[in-house]
């Protein structure tokens, strides 16, 4: 009986142990346009009191995942890169996994791929190259594609092409994004792209689609999109 | 106990040393490769696939051109006769296909520099539109259609599931096991066999007029430079300056390696030139200054046609039959057709 008891007892601090190991905070991320959300090709969202737009791709990568507590970093999640997808519900949201509950009071991510991953060769997961986010014509991951039409473009379909990458110096395009948090559990990011499309002649400026100057601008007005509700 | 694993631990690091230095040997006096192998270890298997894979016509989108159609083993892996390749449907490109040969100790690939790691420079040609016309995707989708293909996968890799990653990196390691290091040139170095009179004035006159830029052993820096020629028309081809923006860039390429030059015809990015003289008369006689212009070549290059000449039969001495013949490159046609 002592035996047995002794047993589940280990076995309950087995448990617990265990449940302590995977603590885990999950990562949702909403792509909204003025606050609603981006649906894939069906919906046209309001620009302005006479222009629409509407959404064929948004895909985008995020990596380097890191908390923060009084501005120091308490976790770091290892080879951290996720493909985002807003046509791909599975994709939105994904798990930390730490090894005890930590709190913190921030995260810190990128938005696109560092260049020492750039010229690493190729990569399995959400970094293989069959996920259509590396340039062929020239070697790089593209860090964001946000493509769609808009009565604005004067271009073939009323078409707007986005391709944001770049590794190499003095196009580096990778964006640090900080927040501020409330809780730790659940972490809900919200992109509202309505303000990088405040930001732009979308008229003049509709594709951008190699690693330039232009490409560094936009991906800074883009980095500016990321918000927690507080 | 502690002995016998101590025999087992130096008895595995041996075994490994020897199959390692089997599949891939860096020759002699040359310098460590580039490409990183510990992050993609050489093993026959994945060796196998990649060499099939180097052959497959699926990579394209119409299953008719392979890179070897582009890179002929023969040919010291380029496409002879051919000033530009020309892919699906007819379709020309617009530089010629490089000679494929000790890419472990190359920094950057393409004739601009685009591609900066050997495991992504296949992506390039899948999806250009001269070229194979598809994408790694749809590559991908093929081979995991295909029951031979799943079984090379699985052999290589534990793993009959083909990826994008997988399929790069065994293409990689066919491309790594391409090593020329035995030519006449090499065995003259070694004290095996010795030049010519008019070799070894080659070499001199060689080492006095070329070899800052195509240095020994490799017979390139890998780096770029501007060499002079003028601006095709219709090309109208800028070189480096498209991937770096920067116009200090302008009219730059790779320097190529000179290894095997005897099979490589025709030469420059462009193919402009059919025979080795044109391409020593353009060093001596034809040079087109711009401000990016190779600072070794603003003084003009004095040859008499003699010494043309030797530099030629030099050059011929860095012909390796041994790697142009070697039925380890070949069609694996025992996969292809069992």
């Amino acid at each position: 009986m002592k035996v047995k008891l002794l047993f589940i007892f280990y076995f309950l601090l087995g448990v617990n142990l265990f449940a302590q190991q995977i603590a885990t905070t999950k990562i949702i991320f909403n792509p909204v346009f003025n606050s609603v959300p981006i649906i894939i090709e069906n919906k046209s969202y309001r620009l302005n009191q006479n222009d629409s737009i509407i959404f064929e791709t948004l895909r985008f990568y995020v990596s380097d995942f890191q908390l923060l507590k009084n501005g120091t970093v308490v976790f770091t999640e290892p080879n951290s890169f996720h493909l985002i997808d807003s046509d791909d519900k599975n994709s939105l949201q994904f798990l930390l996994s730490k090894k005890m509950n930590i709190e913190c009071d921030e995260v810190r991510f990128n938005l696109g791929i560092d260049s020492i991953t750039n010229v690493s060769g190729a990569m399995g997961g959400d970094l293989d190259p069959t996920k259509g986010m590396y340039w062929t014509w020239q070697s790089g991951y593209i860090n964001l594609m946000l493509e769609g039409r808009s009565k604005l473009c004067t271009s073939r379909n009323n078409e707007f092409q986005f391709h944001l990458g770049g590794y190499q110096f003095p196009y580096n395009a990778i964006q640090q994004i900080d927040l501020k948090l409330k809780t730790s559990e659940t972490i809900e990011i919200n992109f509202d792209l309505k303000k990088f499309f405040d930001s732009i002649k979308l008229a003049e400026q509709n594709h951008v689609m190699s690693p330039n100057e232009q490409a560094i601008i936009f991906s800074k007005s883009i980095a500016k999109c990321f918000y927690i509700n507080q | 106990m502690m002995k016998q694993t101590f025999f087992v631990i130096v008895g595995l690091f041996f075994s490994a040393f020897i199959i390692s230095t089997k599949l891939f040997t860096v020759p002699e006096h040359w310098p460590k490769p580039v490409y990183d192998f510990t992050k993609n270890q050489l093993t026959e298997n994945k060796i196998l696939l990649g060499r099939v894979l180097f052959y497959e016509p699926a990579l394209s989108r119409n299953n008719i051109i392979s890179c070897a159609s582009c890179h002929s083993p023969f040919s010291a892996f380029t496409h002879i006769d051919h000033a530009l390749s020309h892919g699906i449907n007819d379709s020309i490109g617009n530089r010629n296909s490089p000679a494929l040969m000790n890419l472990a100790w190359e920094k950057s690939f393409m004739w601009d520099g685009a591609v900066n790691n050997l495991d992504m420079q296949p992506l390039s040609p899948i999806s250009n539109m001269a070229e194979m016309g598809s994408s790694i995707k749809s590559v991908v989708e093929k081979l995991n259609a295909s029951k031979m293909y799943r079984r090379l996968f699985y052999n290589a890799f534990e793993d009959s599931l083909a990826t994008g990653e997988k399929t790069l990196k065994a293409l990689s390691q066919f491309l790594l096991t391409l090593v020329s290091a035995n030519s006449k040139y090499d065995s003259a170095m070694n004290h095996e066999t010795n030049f010519t009179a008019q070799e070894e004035n080659g070499y001199k006159l060689f080492q006095k007029n070329c070899s800052s830029c195509h240095k020994e052993p490799l017979f390139t820096t890998n780096d770029f430079a501007n060499n002079g020629l003028s601006l095709d028309p219709f090309l109208k081809d800028i070189g480096r300056t498209k991937i770096t923006l920067n116009s200090d860039d302008s009219f730059k390429f790779k320097i190529p390696t000179l290894r095997n030059i005897e099979y490589t015809y025709p030469y420059m990015h462009d193919g402009r030139f059919k025979r080795l003289a044109e391409v020593i008369n353009h060093y001596t006689n034809d040079i087109h200054s711009s401000s990016t212009l190779a600072t070794q070549l603003r003084e003009p290059i004095l040859l008499s046609s003699n010494e043309k000449v030797d530099i030629i039969a030099f050059l011929l001495t860095l012909s390796d039959k041994s790697f142009v013949f070697n039925k380890n490159f070949q069609y694996p046609k025992e996969v292809f057709f069992q």
